[in-house]
């Protein structure tokens, strides 16, 4: 071969990152898919240790005209991370350090990479935690977490993840490297932080993470309402809000999420039962008794058939782990699964639930619902098997049903999870044209070259040609 | 490039199809834990297994993969969806030691030894005897083999004390202690003969399920009757627990449900145990992967070393230390790093003394500095002390 051969992108990625940059085959494949039922394939795949490292990967991607995407854990629901358009993979999970812990202005500096849930357990010791808990924070990055503005059962009262990261160090799409936000309170000029975070890495990508550290509540109840009729279970959401309780959190299972939970963690569940909920208070003594015997007077209004206090902390994180394993655990019914994250007032829960059932039954489909009722932050899981012929189609347009029985009652798209690549197209009907069109301004702000994560979250034609659809892998749902 | 070859690995289909690629076993994984990369992850191992199996075709590339993982079966305690990882990596290993040279014959060689007790033996003595005239370098990590062992001696027939191969080569002190906790609750301890030796547990890690099979149906052999056979190694109990899936027959399947790890059998025995007040430190349990997660009777360590002394819990969730049977030979430098995590949980536990129901674990992390013991060991030693005492 001529010494004289012109440099390929992996040569200059080699030579950036030696045997962190790969392009075999058979790992190629491992990094097209995330959590959710899309796939594609990259072209490369980096594993970059620093700020400088993804700096320069972005310069080389620029250089040759190539897309690419950041990738925490892998766990996104949405195909945020899901490679389109032969791009370079650049994963920050081997940037996993807590650079610092600043107890006395309650700040951690992180890199992307930090396990949310490592975080947690690193500050337990000093008695603080990081508030934001998706249900996957035993795996899902902070990065990820900042890239998707994530939430958790406990952000019913401590609110998501823009709310607790006051900073971050980011890679702009053009390669410069600048701090959004700041540590002080109340940053001066546009909240820039604030448009970063939520972007699934269109944006640029963030290389260090200032977040805010909440106190370990003085006191903690966990309770578990059992209903013989889910729509009792819906309507005592609100009557337990209306009683003037923000709970921590407030979880709504139905009977198939009962079943397939209460066989992993043998919690005992009332497999039984039509719905629970699974509600926690926390805060000072009084205040956490005088609300568990709202709850009950509650509960007996709205039929409950039992009200479990969790005795200790064992019972109560075994009561967590049957709710936060919840989604893994749908192979017990069927081997894959296609998840909504659309919101709705609560005051529709009962009716827009109904809905997702009509939508399972009418495509002769399983539905699990398992989801944050206190925020109405639905999380309709249907259950299929893809080696069944035809299948896609049915899950396909059930899934249509239940965004359009959620858009109707006034609801939105997506509650935690983004929009990525999965919920893309159905942002039409949510905006108007002319919101995408200012909305791709922003962006095209931030990444005139169109090279961060291109072709998520706005759907294509909502600026440009309609160009799109050659960059799509198969698999895709378009 | 390395080469492709044709390989089926006959993988059950709605095993494979059972990984929803959640992830949530990702941090539950030693191998991940230490690189962050899929490939050496569960999640990745499985979908690379679909990859080979509707392919029908692998490389060199996919059995370095394959063979990264140390079995420790952490990500089967971490699925929600129960997806049987260990048989389907079992399964994987054996398709390749079969059809590729996955496993040469110097390895197949070396694990044979295992099961021929006669010549360990003799090995076993040669190598303490070299490492008297300090003739084996220290860079093998080997532990300090004893040039001489007392032989065990039956002391009744209430229960069988499972012996093996290396662990009697190596650690027949170990079983002494054992044993002797075994008669401090008055049954009589019956042993195997020399025939029993080895349980197969490293061969079906490597794929030689054949061997494993051969070696299995001598086990059953030495062990008559219908006695509790009690093993104080996790990763041979967990093997001697799964003979009855392994040889498919109801007379194998008879002989596992006569398997209990020592701690499972002594706490159900727990009022028989010597009372003794001991004012010992508390020491910390590290769980080996085979009795937390593939036995599943961890707490039974717990619950007979609190008679005597108690507890400190690491908090890795119980993490792998790296041992992994042979592991620790064959891919030392993850091993190491694994092992590092370990050593950090345990500064952070604030504890010092480390007890382990293995001896992988325990040669492993000896050889870091660890200060650790069986912990049939150490209340052998506190039964012991109080005895001299009185």
């Amino acid at each position: 071969m001529s010494s004289k051969r012109k440099k390929t992108i992996f040569d200059e990625l080699k030579a950036l990152l030696g045997s962190r940059v790969r392009a075999d085959d058979m790992e190629l494949q491992l990094y097209g898919k995330d959590s959710s039922v899309l796939s594609g394939v990259p072209s490369t795949v980096c594993f970059p240790l620093d700020a400088e490292e993804v700096q320069g990967i972005v310069n080389i991607c620029n250089r040759f005209q190539r897309p690419f995407i950041a990738r925490g854990s892998g766990t996104g629901l949405a195909g945020g991370a899901v490679p389109v358009g032969n791009p370079v993979i650049i994963s920050t999970a081997k940037m996993n350090k807590i650079l610092d812990i600043d107890l006395e202005d309650r700040i951690a500096w992180v890199e992307p990479g930090v396990l949310n849930l490592d975080l947690s357990k690193a500050l337990k010791e000093f008695g603080f935690h990081f508030a934001p808990d998706p249900s996957s924070q035993q795996v899902c990055s902070i990065g990820g977490n900042v890239a998707n503005n994530s939430g958790g059962p406990h952000c019913l009262a401590y609110g998501v993840t823009t709310s607790h990261v006051l900073a971050a160090e980011v890679v702009l799409p053009n390669a410069e490297i600048v701090t959004l936000g700041g540590i002080d309170p109340e940053p001066t000029g546009y909240d820039l932080r604030g448009l970063f975070i939520g972007s699934e890495g269109t944006m640029g990508i963030a290389t260090k993470i200032a977040v805010r550290l909440t106190p370990n509540p003085p006191d903690v109840r966990t309770l578990l309402l059992d209903f013989a009729d889910v729509s009792d279970g819906a309507l005592a959401v609100s009557a337990i809000i209306n009683a003037g309780i923000i709970p921590a959190a407030l979880e709504m299972m139905d009977h198939n999420a009962i079943g397939m939970i209460e066989a992993f963690v043998h919690a005992g569940y009332p497999v039984e039962a039509a719905a629970v909920l699974l509600v926690e208070l926390d805060g000072l003594s009084g205040a956490v008794e005088a609300a568990v015997e709202t709850i009950k007077d509650v509960a007996k209004i709205h039929n409950a058939g039992s009200v479990r206090i969790a005795k200790d902390e064992t019972e109560r994180a075994l009561l967590w782990k049957g709710r936060k394993n919840a989604f893994g655990a749908v192979a017990r019914i069927k081997p894959d699964y296609y998840l909504h994250d659309t919101v709705v007032p609560r005051s529709k829960l009962v009716e827009v639930l109904n809905q997702v059932y009509q939508a399972a039954d009418k495509y002769d489909l399983i539905a699990i619902n398992v989801f944050h009722a206190g925020d109405g932050n639905l999380h309709p899981i249907l259950a299929y098997d893809a080696r069944e012929p035809g299948i896609l189609e049915r899950v396909h347009s059930a899934g249509d049903a239940i965004i359009k029985a959620s858009m109707d009652a006034g609801g939105v798209l997506s509650g935690e999870h983004g929009i990525g690549l999965e919920k893309r197209d159905f942002m039409h009907l949510l905006f108007s044209a002319h919101d995408m069109f200012t909305q791709d301004l922003i962006r095209e702000a931030f990444d005139p070259q169109g090279l961060a994560n291109p072709l998520k979250i706005l759907p294509s034609g909502s600026r440009c040609s309609d160009s799109f659809k050659q960059h799509v892998p198969e698999g895709v749902w378009v | 490039m390395s080469k492709n070859f044709k390989v089926s690995l006959g993988i059950d289909e709605d095993a494979l199809a059972s990984c929803v690629s959640c992830g949530l076993c990702l941090p539950h994984c030693p191998t991940y834990r230490v690189t962050q990369e899929e490939t050496a992850s569960p999640r990745g191992r499985i979908a690379l297994m679909r990859q080979v199996e509707a392919a029908g075709v692998a490389d060199d590339t996919f059995i370095s993969f394959m063979d990264a993982c140390i079995q420790c079966r952490g990500c089967e305690t971490a699925c929600p969806s129960g997806v049987p990882f260990g048989p389907m990596m079992e399964t994987t290993r054996e398709a390749l030691a079969d059809q590729t040279s996955y496993q040469p014959r110097y390895r197949r060689l070396g694990y044979s030894v295992l099961g021929m007790p006669r010549l360990l033996a003799l090995g076993s003595r040669l190598i303490a005897v070299l490492q008297r005239l300090r003739l084996i370098p220290s860079r093998l990590a080997l532990p300090r083999i004893p040039l001489r062992q007392t032989k065990l001696k039956a002391s009744g027939d209430d229960v069988w004390l499972f012996t093996g191969c290396i662990m009697d080569a190596w650690m027949r002190d170990t079983h002494a202690a054992v044993k002797r906790v075994v008669e401090s609750t008055g049954a009589g301890v019956r042993l195997p003969g020399n025939e029993a030796g080895c349980c197969g547990a490293l061969h079906v890690h490597a794929g030689l399920t054949l061997k494993a099979k051969k070696l299995a149906n001598k086990v059953i052999e030495a062990f008559p009757g219908t006695n509790p056979i009690l093993v104080d190694s996790a990763g041979c109990g967990a093997q001697l627990k799964d003979y009855g899936h392994l040889l498919g027959t109801t007379k194998a399947a008879a002989f596992s449900s006569r398997v209990f790890d020592v701690h499972e059998w002594l706490a159900e025995n727990l009022d028989k145990l010597p009372k003794i007040n001991s004012d010992e430190p508390p020491v910390i349990v590290q769980d080996p992967c085979h009795l937390r997660h593939v036995q599943r009777s961890h707490e039974a360590v717990r619950l007979v070393m609190n008679q005597y002394i108690g507890t400190i819990e690491l908090d890795d969730d119980g993490l792998c230390c790296g041992a992994g049977g042979a592991y620790s030979s064959l891919h030392p430098e993850t091993a190491a790093e694994v092992r590092t995590r370990k050593l950090e949980s345990i500064n952070r536990s604030g504890g010092t003394n480390v007890v382990s129901a293995n001896p992988g674990c325990m040669l492993h992390l000896q050889q870091a500095g660890v200060s650790i013991q069986h912990p049939l060991e150490l209340v052998d030693s506190i039964i012991a002390r109080a005895m001299k005492r009185e």
